[in-house]
């Protein structure tokens, strides 16, 4: 179905036009805000009216954001860590061993995943605060490893799945230990899949809202998420600084993502095969 | 670490009846107790992080249970009452869940429209088109939903956003005549672009997987038959991706239902408009802002029991097509 009249190229061209325009207009309107000289007389102009970094400068020094970034940097890489590890062990589990109720984990894993975390802010917070978990990075990263964990542990499962058993054995037959093998075999060949689902984790701590904001009260706490809230005053928002902070969130994740996602695609064709 | 456990384990029983060293390592993991040792931190930390709460959520459902309860540490049980109250609650019908349901419906629809669309346009362009543009809706996908509904706040900023400037410019409305964030059929307008915005990028690439993956021979046979492409859509491409729709259809129901932080960050959406309310946002400020916390909970089991049934559909579905 490849006509390549005039008339169809034409209207690929438009089409390509369109569908970039819509997906990165909201984004190229934050990053334009963000260096724009005043923003809020900037009116229906598509291009900004100066280019400053002033703003960033306000957010990242005068009103403290950095702190904020701080804060959820640790709370995302503790997060990250701790997941891989997790996974990883749950994975070669359910990939590698044929066990009673295996089917069952599964599904179980893919039904907490359903599971709305809304609905666990209440008994997680009066958990929290029983355990004077709340104000507390650890304890944020807990509860961001259980968010992550059941995705990591789906998306994990798959990459182990995938790697040959055949190269598993012929390790065995030149005389590997198990954990040689771990290390020499099936660690290098999960490693795209491990740095993967790593993003996914980091990018699942750093974007959350609801949790952030109900357990860390002190300021000193806030993630960035939490923080992008203090630039907010009663009926008037500085939307130069919030677009600035803003992007200061959404540039790593969007980075992140962008990279991750042709990594993944490509761990899941190529990788294992290879050897 | 848990390797040796495991081969510590084994010496000591020594059922099996052969010498240890001559067995690999990973032929007796394979046997008994091993998946499950690996398995134990998982299975804890989502027992203890994401089960145990379901049940103390549920248990605190059933109780009138305030902040004094939570000073004094004491129970306070009512049995049915908070449900009771909730789904006798005018409120409950005419305005929360419309507007859960209500806007979920419109959302999945849109989002699954535009994400097709997106995808069939996809598939027909050459290889180098077709990964810049999709490249360029990771972008959409990738943008937080927390700072993308900033962005779509400060768009349609009441005082200086660009729809109202370019309509200013036009001549059809004055700068700050009207505030968009007040009136909830337009405030649930933006909030849908916004959704449909963050949620149209996961359908068209998933869609794109399984356009991929038709046989050019069937499109083809059915253009011989004399089909238009419309045809061809409905009778070779549906047919044909009936799996990969039906799970987008339900993940995206999902995630439309319990859509939180692109409500609560909106102007009056964290509670201070009740008109604009939804299941998630009534529950966490009857809990958070009122103290309620029972009432809150008893909220949050009726959006779960919504969610579990549309969850069984999934996974119902999702088994039929792949062995797990």
């Amino acid at each position: 179905m490849n006509r390549r009249t005039p008339a169809s190229t034409a209207a690929k061209a438009i089409g390509v036009v369109v569908l970039m325009s819509l997906s990165l207009f909201p984004f190229y309107w934050m990053l334009s805000t963000a260096v724009d000289t005043s923003p809020l007389s900037r009116g229906a102009s598509l291009l900004p009216s100066g280019f400053t970094l002033e703003h960033f400068r306000y957010v990242l020094v005068d009103a403290g954001f950095l702190r904020y970034v701080r804060v959820s940097l640790i709370v995302a890489l503790g997060t990250v860590v701790l997941s891989a590890i997790v996974a990883l062990l749950a994975a070669v589990a359910v990939a590698r061993f044929r066990f009673r109720l295996r089917t069952q984990v599964l599904i179980m894993v893919l039904m907490v995943q359903m599971v709305p975390l809304e609905a666990l802010v209440i008994p997680l917070f009066l958990q929290a605060r029983n355990l004077h978990m709340l104000n507390s990075l650890l304890g944020l990263i807990i509860v961001y490893l259980g968010f992550s964990l059941a995705f990591a542990i789906w998306n994990l499962r798959g990459f182990v799945a995938a790697v040959p058993r055949e190269l598993e054995e012929a390790a065995y037959m030149d005389g590997a230990t198990w954990l040689r093998m771990f290390r020499s075999i099936l660690l290098p060949l999960v490693a795209p899949g491990l740095v993967a689902t790593s993003v996914f984790s980091f990018i699942t701590a750093w974007n959350e809202f609801i949790f952030a904001l109900t357990f860390m009260q002190d300021s000193s706490k806030y993630t960035v998420g939490v923080g992008l809230r203090t630039f907010f005053t009663q009926n008037t928002a500085d939307w130069g600084s919030v677009m600035a902070a803003s992007t200061i969130i959404t540039l790593p994740v969007v980075i992140f993502f962008v990279l991750v996602q042709r990594n993944l695609a490509q761990g899941m064709t190529a990788g294992a095969v290879k050897g | 670490m848990s390797s040796s456990t495991i081969l510590d384990e084994r010496r000591q029983d020594g059922a099996e009846g052969f010498t240890p060293r001559t067995v690999p390592l990973g032929r007796r993991l394979r046997r008994g107790a091993a998946p499950w040792l690996l398995l134990a931190p998982g299975l804890l930390v989502l027992g203890v992080l994401l089960l145990w709460p379901m049940m103390r959520v549920l248990n605190l459902s059933l109780q009138d249970y305030e902040l004094r309860n939570l000073l004094r540490g004491d129970t306070n049980y009512v049995g049915l009452e908070n449900y009771v109250d909730v789904l006798t609650d005018p409120f409950l019908w005419k305005t929360v869940l419309p507007n859960t349901v209500g806007f979920a419906l419109v959302c999945v629809v849109l989002t699954m429209v535009v994400g097709t669309v997106a995808a069939l346009f996809l598939n027909s362009l050459g290889t180098v088109w077709r990964s810049i543009s999709t490249t360029a809706i990771m972008v959409a996908w990738a943008v937080p939903a927390l700072t993308g509904t900033y962005i779509f706040v400060w768009l349609f900023d009441a005082q200086s956003g660009l729809v109202i400037s370019t309509l200013d410019g036009l001549g059809l409305m004055e700068a700050g005549s009207y505030n968009w964030f007040t009136n909830r059929w337009t405030f649930y307008g933006i909030a849908t672009i916004n959704v449909v915005y963050h949620g149209f990028p996961f359908i068209a690439v998933t869609m794109l997987a399984g356009l991929m993956t038709v046989p050019r021979e069937h499109y083809e046979a059915a253009a011989m038959d004399g089909a238009t492409a419309w045809g061809r859509f409905w009778n070779v491409t549906v047919p044909t991706l009936r799996p990969i729709i039906a799970v987008c259809v339900i993940l995206s129901t999902i995630w439309d239902f319990k859509v939180f932080v692109q409500i609560y960050l909106m102007p009056g959406g964290d509670g201070a408009n009740p008109d604009v309310m939804n299941l998630g946002v009534w529950s966490y400020t009857q809990s958070f802002a009122q103290g309620e916390y029972g009432m809150g909970s008893t909220i949050a089991v009726l959006l779960t029991a919504l969610l579990l049934v549309i969850s069984v559909i999934y996974i119902r579905t999702l088994m039929k097509e792949e062995e797990l």
